[in-house]
């Protein structure tokens, strides 16, 4: 059952969350979480906390938040990896523990903060010095590790980068190529991305975020209340003004793809009994979900168009009947990409073994507020966020299903589908 | 011995240097070849050209296959097929386009021709009006493949489909200077279902060094409706492979392995080294048998029943004794005679009964078998004589869905071929379409295609992998 969810703003990379790491944020929203629920420090049994890019010192992120947080030191936690799925992934974990009867109270969610990623010394470097870490430095084995280390030209620390291991692409060349593939245009992606940022300026203006945003307060002492990376003034025009990034004459941009962001994410789950014992109000359930992987040779990030008919069949429903549908949209050619999927035939017939196609998405049901274009990408938190607005949107808009659909780095396809509890 | 030539052709600057010269010494090209086990997608972002005559049938099975190994059809005129690569571009990304949105200086990784339709002698022409713009871009290692029926309806359009094969022989001699390859695959009614797999194997470097000849695609061995798998087509198959310890057995052990079969490497006792080291590098089974012996049959089948059935077959072991008949002793005639054919026949006949249903047999002729050459009467008949045993063999077990081929190496880099004279070993060299000699991985390979579920619609059959050196024939 999901009872609450909270998040920090999401502001871009090398910004105002620059020294707050990984763990700092997760305690930001974690804190804020337990504070708007009202939540005793005891009450919580577990915490489940995903993540991309781990701390190396420190790489079980949730045990630490819990740590930080001052929970009983009984509050058991892990930390997983599922690339931009992580998040999502923590949650479904709670859900499922929560289902076992392991745990009756659980925080799921995750954090990243890119401007905290660690720049890594390659493995040549550690080999070679392992010696003189571990043994005794005299001349000769400082030598012999200098020896190792020539040619020094690939010794150099390697600026990090979001490409696949096996094919060394990046995800935005993948993104380029399922575009092309596919026939999504420039300007269809343009027009996604400017609704995105319209959405989510409208959300907030309205102060439909507020009860799922908690202002945080920076290292300088300065309080962010507010997503910094949303533009309510941009436009398809302004945004064709952009040069693509990865191909000369490509059509994916800075603007029509997801920034790199910080900030966290975290929902509060609980078993039914409990939540009314506590006296909450549950607000969603997951019905089913589902994960899948595709080949990262292939499209690398089509994974949401084999996991949403997954779900669906999983909870025996079709997509026409579902209220709302929110997909992370690492980049509008993506999410046109598996829009395009879902609503072909041959794609069914071939890919799915189904007769008829998954179906078409109504666009007023799409994202309703906005997505990762203009809201920011904090990679692990993406998937709470995700939940926590689609639990609040069907309590406040009376709908009964929410879609979620998440694509992610090597191959991994998301999907789930919440159900709203009255 | 190494292939000077070839290693010369290797080298950019070496190569200019010696064109440059202005030499009549043809620099054969490289292969390009694929390593380690089959690929979903054998044919990635591979630029495909596909024509057809009108009426061809065959335009759905040709963007299936295409699409789904991954290549990008590219469409020649104002095609009528053009619909059937709608759904399948769609469905895996690849939609179908116009030849005029590929660059005109782009090169071509193939060219399909559906010649299925064509009906009369003037239909012929499309041949010349798709080939003549395109022979010319077809890159490096690149596949011409055309498709027609075994036989027309009438004498007239009997000729035409007839026409096809002097067609595509003429065009592997033509483009197998630059490495590639052309051959024609004939479908026959019904079997239409069955083409996906051979149309992949032949466009895929995997079939680097078979050229200039017809295949037959049939629908008279029993198979289910299954879709064949593209990758580890043999998983939880037992393979039997004669003659493993080196050469074209040992390379065809390592790629059945490869793709998941258990292998039992089968070779002389005096060859317990490599048999054994090559068994244990695969986790297969070694068996040291001397074929000649009278228990070997029953020795085979007893490992196999202890293995728990049997899938593929591959009678690859073999002997030379090349005399010329005159001086050639009754002894050597014999030895021959009853290791190539006679313990093949044998080994079979043993096995015949322990093969399950979709088994495969692969039998290797030779070249020789079906040219004949000085010095190898023997061994031609033996090697003839395999061709015969297929085709006699495979309507037998059609009905158990089991497929019966022969495979003809023509000049492959072996132990064998090293010991050739120099001037007769150029001579095999470069008397191929494809200028070089084979290895005994091009030859495993297509036994490893004939031993695949993939591979029901051919059977009965000779699979040449000469580099198109036969002459005339």
């Amino acid at each position: 059952m999901v009872v609450d969810g909270l998040r920090t703003p999401f502001v871009k990379a090398f910004t105002d969350f620059t020294k707050l790491d990984t763990i700092a944020l997760g305690v930001a929203a974690a804190r804020g979480l337990l504070k708007k629920a009202n939540l005793g420090r005891r009450d919580v049994e577990s915490i489940v906390w995903g993540g991309v890019i781990l701390p190396g010192t420190a790489p079980n992120v949730g045990r630490e938040i819990a740590l930080d947080l001052g929970l009983d030191p009984a509050c058991e936690a892990m930390t997983v990896t599922r690339a931009c799925a992580s998040g999502l992934q923590a949650v479904t974990l709670a859900a499922a523990a929560i289902e076992r009867g392991e745990a009756d109270v659980v925080i799921a969610g995750g954090s990243d903060s890119t401007s905290n990623a660690e720049i890594k010394l390659p493995q040549k470097v550690v080999h070679a010095l392992a010696p003189l870490a571990l043994g005794k430095a005299d001349p000769k084995a400082i030598l012999g590790a200098v020896g190792k280390l020539a040619p020094f030209t690939d010794i150099l620390p390697t600026r990090p980068k979001i490409a696949e291991r096996t094919t060394g692409e990046v995800m935005g060349e993948a993104a380029e190529k399922m575009a092309r593939r596919n026939e999504i245009s420039r300007a269809a992606q343009d027009a996604f991305a400017a609704r995105s940022h319209h959405r989510a300026a409208a959300a907030m203006a309205s102060g439909r975020f507020d009860d799922e945003v908690t202002p945080v307060e920076t290292s300088e002492g300065k309080w962010v209340h507010a997503d910094g990376l949303v533009r309510a003034d941009t436009s398809e025009e302004k945004l064709a003004k952009l040069r693509p990034v990865f191909a000369k004459d490509g059509t994916v941009t800075a603007g029509n793809a997801s920034p790199l962001t910080d900030g966290a994410a975290a929902v509060l789950l609980m078993s039914e009994e409990k939540a009314r014992a506590l006296g909450y109000r549950p607000r969603a359930a997951f019905s089913s979900w589902a994960y899948v992987g595709v080949d990262p040779a292939d499209q690398l990030l089509m994974g949401p168009a084999l996991a949403i008919p997954k779900v669906l069949d999983r909870a025996g429903r079709s997509l026409a009947e579902i209220d709302l549908v929110d997909l992370h949209e690492a980049f509008a050619a993506q999410v046109l990409c598996v829009l395009k999927m879902l609503g072909s035939t041959a794609f069914a017939r071939e890919r799915l073994g189904k007769a008829a196609a998954v179906g078409e998405v109504d666009p007023a049901r799409l994202n309703v507020h906005g997505g990762s274009i203009a809201l920011g990408h904090p990679f692990g938190a993406t998937g709470a966020r995700m939940v926590t607005t689609m639990a609040n949107e069907l309590v406040r808009s009376d709908k009964q299903t929410a879609l979620l659909g998440i694509c992610a780095a090597g191959g991994l396809g998301a999907a789930a589908l919440l159900e709203r509890i009255d | 011995m190494s292939d000077v030539l070839l290693q010369i052709g290797k080298n950019a600057q070496a190569r200019a240097f010696v064109n440059a010269l202005g030499l009549p010494i043809p620099l054969p090209v490289p292969l390009r070849r694929a390593r380690g086990p089959w690929r979903e997608r054998p044919l990635a972002d591979a630029s495909v050209v596909v024509g057809a005559s009108a009426g061809a049938e065959l335009a759905p099975v040709i963007a299936e296959t295409l699409a789904a190994a991954g290549a990008n059809a590219y469409l020649t005129g104002a095609d009528s097929s053009a619909s059937a690569f709608a759904a399948p571009g769609e469905a895996y990304g690849r939609p179908a386009r116009a030849l005029a949105a590929l660059g005109e200086s782009e090169r071509v990784a193939g060219v399909v021709f559906d010649a299925t339709g064509l009906e009369d002698v003037a239909g012929l022409r499309a041949l010349y009006e798709t080939f003549h713009p395109l022979v010319s871009r077809i890159a490096r290692s690149g596949r011409v493949l055309v498709l027609g029926r075994p036989s027309g309806k009438g004498p007239a359009a009997s000729a035409a489909q007839a026409a096809l094969e002097g067609f595509v022989r003429s065009v592997a001699k033509e483009i197998g200077r630059g490495g590639a390859t052309a051959n024609l695959v004939r479908v026959e009614k019904g079997a239409e279902a069955r083409l996906g797999p051979v149309l992949r194997f032949l466009l895929s470097p995997r079939s680097a060094f078979v050229t200039a000849q017809p295949f037959v695609v049939d629908a008279r061995t029993k198979a289910d409706g299954d879709k064949p798998p593209f990758v580890r087509p043999l998983e939880k198959k037992v393979a039997v492979v004669t003659g493993a310890a080196r050469g074209i057995g040992a390379a065809t052990a390592r790629r059945l392995a490869e793709e998941g079969a258990h292998v039992v490497c089968l070779d002389r006792p005096g060859d317990d080294g490599p048999t054994s080291q090559l068994a244990r590098s695969i986790q297969g089974t070694a068996l040291l048998v001397d074929l000649g012996a009278d228990d070997a049959p029953s020795r085979i089948a007893d490992v196999v029943r202890g293995l728990g059935g049997l899938d593929v077959v591959v009678h690859n072991a073999g002997i030379t004794r090349d005399k010329t008949l005159g001086r050639m002793s009754e002894k050597q005639w014999d030895e021959v005679i009853a290791v190539n054919l006679g313990a093949v026949v044998r080994t079979h006949e043993a096995l015949e009964p322990l093969l399950r249903e979709g088994g495969r047999v692969v039998c290797l002729s030779s070249i020789a078998g079906i040219a004949g050459n000085v010095g190898q009467s023997a061994y031609a008949a033996s090697k003839a004589g395999i061709l015969g045993f297929v085709a006699g063999l495979a309507g037998a077990l059609a009905e158990r869905g089991i497929t019966v081929n022969a495979v003809a190496p023509g000049f492959i880099e072996t132990r064998l071929t090293a010991a050739i004279p120099v001037a007769v070993r150029e001579a095999g060299r470069r008397l191929a379409a494809l200028g070089q000699g084979g290895l005994p991985e091009d030859v495993a390979e297509v036994i490893t295609f004939l031993a695949s579920p993939g591979a029901a619609g051919i059977t009965g059959r000779t699979v040449r992998v000469c580099g198109g050196a036969l002459i005339g024939a």
